[in-house]
């Protein structure tokens, strides 16, 4: 049971690595699992429209019902329900994009994202898991959690992303330490080049991080000539903070740390 | 026509000319290329930094080549968004560096140049050949540039070589997972669509090509 659970959640992963359609063939032989085995599975799924057969080239994709659990995950965090509002007067008034995150194992998730308010094309980044210590979502979370949390995350995996990313755990430690006393995280061109973040933590009743609020812009218009734009800094800080003011209101359902 | 010992401005003039030409030609396939897995803002990005930077050159034309491609890097730099203008900016900025003010350069000496540009880029992305960037396809045409040189190529040959290795690593990217930029976190959508940068890389490396051929004359 247990064993065709796992076997179940290896083929709805394997549908989602990138080449979206995969029939019985292909997927026992990247699963290592006989043919009759998958097909049990994959009709089973299909019965529950986790999974769907492309009429055209009879092959499986994923399937509606995962949108639909991905929107009932996202409901189910209490920050992102309550960062909404925030989040878009917080665009507005900075002409940026911003972007709501909760730690999840060695990353940041992103559960909210809104986008710059100038009509250029970009790309959604919700469900995007970006390595904690790259980006000022995860660093503002990070600085504002316990210190075995903080000794488990230094002892991960730190991936360099970029030539500016910080990967030494003694110098994110001393990073961490500094957020703790501006009270919100700077990322310079850590995750992508040319961009740049300012965030700041959302806490709960116990000053406990379960989550951070931030804005995500070019590096020459969030830090220009290397320098924090203070406004945009100012509305990061006091959108957190009522963020957390209004978490701390409802602190029985603030419980993802 | 020119001595292909003797490469001057005139030859990053026209180098850099062909390849504004081309990245305007090509902006909308560079932008569908980086709707898949960037921002949707390479091609746009690249048209108008490469468009800015040749005005510039075309406006002070009779510079010492380094000092021409240091205008076009900086050029670069200060008016292309997201992270093109960053890489390509401070790798044609550091190209011009290494030519030092020599008032010309050979072949041998533009092997330096592209490889001060590759350390540039390692150095700013730290991304390795397989990580799906720029790297992929700059540093197989630097190689097999350098190989074409030690097996008696003229300009012309190695520059043809480096071409084609360019598109090779460009074509590899293909079905490879982001490792590096925005599209390494946004999961698996990366995986099936070539690489904008290497691709941009590529013309690159098209534009040198037809400068040597147009250089070394019928």
């Amino acid at each position: 049971m247990i064993q065709s659970v796992r076997r179940a959640a290896s083929i709805l992963r394997e549908l989602g690595s990138g080449q979206p359609r995969l029939g019985i063939t292909e997927l026992a032989d990247r699963l290592g699992l006989a043919k009759a085995t998958v097909y049990g599975l994959i009709r089973a799924l299909e019965e529950d429209e986790l999974v769907e057969r492309d009429a055209e080239t009879g092959k499986y994709r994923l399937g509606p019902a995962l949108l639909q659990l991905g929107n009932a995950f996202l409901d189910g965090h209490e920050l992102r329900a309550r960062s909404l509002l925030w989040a878009d007067s917080l665009a507005t008034r900075t002409s940026e994009a911003v972007r709501v995150g909760v730690p999840n194992r060695w990353n940041i998730l992103i559960v909210h994202h809104v986008f710059r308010p100038d009509n250029s094309v970009q790309i959604l980044e919700v469900g995007a898991a970006i390595p904690w210590h790259a980006s000022a979502l995860g660093k503002a979370t990070a600085a504002y959690r316990n210190e075995a949390s903080i000794g488990e995350l230094l002892a991960g995996p730190l991936p360099r992303l970029t030539g500016q990313t910080i990967v030494e755990p003694e110098d994110l430690r001393r990073a961490l330490e500094s957020i703790r006393t501006e009270g919100y995280a700077v990322e310079d061109q850590e995750a992508v080049i040319g961009e740049a973040e300012l965030a700041a933590p959302v806490t709960d009743h116990d000053g406990y991080a379960v989550g951070a609020i931030g804005v995500v812009g070019p590096v020459e218009r969030l830090l220009p000539e290397g320098m924090v734009r203070e406004d945009v800094l100012a509305a990061v800080k006091e959108v957190a903070r009522g963020l957390s003011r209004d978490l701390g209101g409802v602190r029985r359902f603030a419980n993802h740390r | 026509m020119g001595d292909l010992n003797q490469l001057d401005g005139g030859f990053v003039l026209r180098w850099m000319r062909e390849m504004a030409g081309d990245i305007h030609d090509e902006r909308d396939f560079l932008t569908q290329l980086d709707a898949a897995i960037g921002d949707a803002d390479h091609g746009i990005n690249m048209d108008r930094g490469f468009a800015a930077a040749l005005a510039k050159l075309e406006a002070e034309p009779d510079g010492p080549p380094g000092d021409l491609l240091e205008a076009v890097g900086t050029t670069l730099v200060l008016s292309v968004g997201g992270a093109a203008g960053p890489l390509y900016g401070s790798a044609i900025r550091q190209m011009g560096r290494a030519l030092d003010g020599a008032k010309t350069f050979d072949a041998e000496a533009l092997l330096v140049l592209l490889r001060a540009a590759l350390d540039e880029v390692q150095r700013l992305g730290a991304a390795q050949v397989g990580d799906k960037t720029i790297v992929d396809a700059l540093s197989p045409a630097i190689e097999a540039y350098e190989r074409g040189l030690r097996s008696g190529d003229d300009l012309v040959g190695a520059t043809s070589r480096a071409h084609a290795a360019a598109e090779e690593g460009m074509r590899a990217t293909v079905p490879l997972q982001a490792s590096k930029g925005r599209a390494s976190y946004l999961g698996a959508r990366s995986v099936g669509h070539q690489d904008p940068g290497a691709t941009s890389t590529t013309m690159f490396f098209a534009a040198l090509e037809r400068t040597a051929a147009w250089e070394a004359g019928p």
